[in-house]
């Protein structure tokens, strides 16, 4: 597999890359700490939420702590405060290590990171207060959206003239989707609040812009960067090659393709064109392809060398990470088969996919990635690996108790909502212990993000001076550069 | 995949053609929609909505009632939803022709509430759900919303707007009364006016079985 470009160690030498890296240091950790710092806040809203759909009493009667607002405000807050922000974070440093330019135009990522979070603190007080506009992945108030465009827009330049200085070499695979994502977002974002928020279409569209916008940001924002992260990354820290380069072409392009076909199939039997119906269905159906390709290709990458896993944080949450993207496509792909969707549409079913996509893959993926950066702009470790593996597995059996809990659980909720002879009740009662459960994995997803900010502000402020890499288990494989400076 | 150029394209042809497709097409043929005439009343179909039940919209939108109700009644046989009696017919795009935002919502927490208005036409009843769920319902996990109720002190004659017949907790100190806002009424207002009982063309009630 030598005839493929890959980024090896002769072309960019130690020193180079050390310049390169501290060049994107104030605003790679700019985004990243305001990325934690909302995922915490994010999390504890979550948290709150699922407690009220089990003591239905709990902060009852306060305008800003209903649940139909905090619900929105946390979800808002992990796909416009987390996600986003530790998106852009890392296709910064991605971006500039792929084109290898050091990063100079400081002035306009930092304003773009503080006006960001600024439009995000607006529009996620204007959500408590009252002002969501209830649309899928889109609550944020017409007033709020500008602010977060005008900031996208300052990224888009800098990501425009980074590339325009790159130099004539191959674009590798993670560039690829590298700027897949840094395109789709704002086509995205800025279309659908152009349609359904500023000047809405008339409501018989709606649905199905609505739908393509929920399902596009997963699939052609979300899964992009994560993805670019991984075929950076792993292929980096483990010291081997992507294994393929034609299943590298057919993930992304059947990505491309599928990923932005698939708002029908969360419309089944609905109020939109029945082709539309079937095209999303098919569309999801075929996610499988890119699932198999991205999967089996890092797989394969990684396989005979799964020990680098075991010692390495950035390799351990990436996999992790992919391994959740696989499942939540090929979960939702069942999910999309209409005479499964008759029956299992409107249940906690879909909440356990969305926990699936955002905390089970991309937060993971993003949190490997900052585990990996963030030692190379700081110039030291973290501070210590006992956390790292706390962050680890808090965050790993949270995500597992809330996603197979709501999909048992699930099952049994819409057996009960689609049976005619069983009555409204049956249905809450049969959810209970499972929200039971998923509230108390809620808890504990909470406390790796808290643990993991922690960690964040440990090695910022350089509490351990010079200590040795934290490393989950004694390190066997040697990867292509040190795991820091 | 050499060049920057040909990625460019690549990627915004198939991003385009979902935009043309699912995007363009709604807009082109879903948008125009009009309202048909209503034979038997000289009105139309959907009905004109009262202007309370446009502001109440907003009321619905900002408390989030769409992360627990959905508003679609899904097509028979694939799905149950007719036989469940969500509705006595397939909600197609024009049923939401009157309102500002469409609601079809993901999740059935609590019921669907298409045709709640078709269920329910007294407003106090609903006023009664929203301030103390859990003195109509016991086993309810809908949260309450009295912050939309104002408990104020009755000045003379108590007012005709209180809410009347709460029981148990939920009942006001004596002398006292629960009046909705303007909010509340408002949102009341939607929800009878969530009604699809008229018959369209494009959704023709499925056969008896
Ligand atoms: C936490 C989820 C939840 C939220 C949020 C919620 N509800 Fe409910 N709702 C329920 C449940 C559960 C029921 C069924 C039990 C009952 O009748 O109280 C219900 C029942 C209802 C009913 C009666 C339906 C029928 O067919 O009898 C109405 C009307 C209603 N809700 C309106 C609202 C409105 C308006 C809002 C927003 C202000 C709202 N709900 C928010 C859970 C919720």
């Amino acid at each position: 597999m030598s005839a493929f470009p890959s980024i090896s160690a002769n072309t960019l030498s130690t020193a180079d890359r050390a310049r390169i890296d501290a060049s994107t240091r104030g605003p790679v950790l700019l985004f990243f700490g305001s990325a934690l710092f909302w995922l915490v806040f994010g999390l504890a809203l979550e948290t709150l939420a699922s407690v009220q759909l089990i003591l239905p009493w709990f902060l009852e009667g306060i305008s800003f702590l209903t649940y139909g607002r905090i619900t929105q405000a946390a979800t808002t807050i992990f796909a416009y405060g987390f996600a986003t922000p530790a998106a852009i974070g890392a296709g910064i440093w991605l971006a500039s290590r792929l084109c290898r330019v050091e990063l100079d135009h400081h002035k306009l990522l930092v304003s773009a990171g503080i006006v960001w979070n600024l439009g995000l603190l607006i529009g996620a007080s204007g959500i408590l207060s009252g002002d969501s506009t209830s649309l899928p992945l889109l609550c944020l108030p017409g007033y709020s959206t500008p602010i977060l465009l005008l900031s996208y827009l300052l990224v888009a330049i800098w990501a425009l003239l980074t590339f325009f200085r790159r130099g004539d070499s191959p674009l590798f695979v993670a560039e690829w989707f590298l700027f897949a994502g840094l395109l789709a977002f704002p086509w995205l974002f800025a279309a659908a609040n152009t349609l359904l928020v500023w000047n809405p279409v008339n409501a018989p569209a709606q649905p199905a812009i609505a739908y393509w916008f929920a399902g596009g940001f997963v699939n052609l924002w979300l899964a992009p960067m994560g993805a670019a992260a991984a075929f950076y990354i792993i292929p980096k820290a483990s010291g081997q090659p992507v294994a393929s380069h034609h299943l590298d072409l057919l993930g992304f392009w059947t990505l491309m393709l599928f990923g932005s076909w698939t708002a029908g199939a969360s419309l089944i039997g609905g109020p939109v064109p029945a082709w539309i119906q079937s095209a999303g269905v098919a569309a999801s159906v075929m996610m499988l392809v890119p699932a198999f390709a991205i999967g089996v290709n890092l797989h394969l990458t990684l396989s005979g060398h799964y020990a680098t896993v075991g010692w390495s944080p950035a390799l351990r949450f990436l996999a992790t990470g992919i391994g959740c993207l696989f499942a939540y496509w090929v979960l939702n792909a069942i999910n999309s088969l209409p005479a499964v969707n008759a029956v299992t549409h409107f249940s906690d079913i879909g909440r356990a996919l969305t926990v699936l996509a955002f905390y089970g893959f991309f937060a993971m993926a993003a949190s490997g990635a900052i585990y990996y950066i963030v030692p190379r702009l700081t110039g030291h470790e973290w501070p210590c690996h006992g956390g790292v593996a706390w962050h680890y597995w808090l965050a790993a059996v949270g995500v597992g108790l809330i996603v197979i809990d709501l999909l048992t659980g699930g099952l049994i909720q819409a057996y009960a909502l689609t049976n005619p002879i069983v009555e409204f009740r049956s249905a809450l009662d049969f959810i209970w212990p499972f929200r039971f459960m998923s509230a108390v994995g809620f808890i504990l997803l909470f406390l790796s993000a808290a643990n993991f900010a922690l960690l964040f502000a440990g090695i910022l402020l350089d509490t351990r001076k010079n200590a040795a890499p934290a490393y989950l288990a004694v390190r066997e494989a040697d990867s292509t550069e040190p795991v820091a400076v | 995949m050499k060049k920057l150029p040909s990625l460019f394209f690549g990627i915004l042809v198939l991003f385009g053609s979902a935009w043309i497709g699912v995007v363009a097409y709604s807009y082109n043929n879903l948008s125009v929609l009009e309202p048909l005439p209503d034979e038997e009343t000289g009105g139309t179909l959907p009905p004109t909505l009262p202007g309370l039940a446009v502001i109440g919209e907003k009321v619905y939108a900002a408390n989030g009632c769409v992360e627990c109700h959905s508003q679609q009644v899904r097509l028979a046989p694939l799905t149950t939803d007719i036989a469940k009696e969500l509705g006595k017919r397939q909600t197609v795009a024009r049923d939401y022709l009157r309102r500002t935002t469409a609601f079809p919502g993901s999740n059935r927490t609590g019921q669907d509430l298409s045709n709640y208005g078709a269920r329910n036409d007294d407003a106090n009843a609903i006023h009664k759900k929203l301030y103390a769920p859990r003195s109509v319902v016991p086993w309810s996990t809908m949260p309450s919303y009295s912050y939309l109720y104002e408990v104020r002190k009755i000045q003379g004659q108590p007012s005709n707007e209180s809410v009347v017949g709460l029981t148990g907790a939920a009942a006001p100190k004596p002398g006292y009364e629960v009046v909705p806002t303007q909010k509340a009424k408002a949102l009341a207002a939607y929800l009878l006016s969530l009604n699809q009982s008229y018959a369209l063309p494009e959704a023709p009630p499925p056969p008896a079985q």
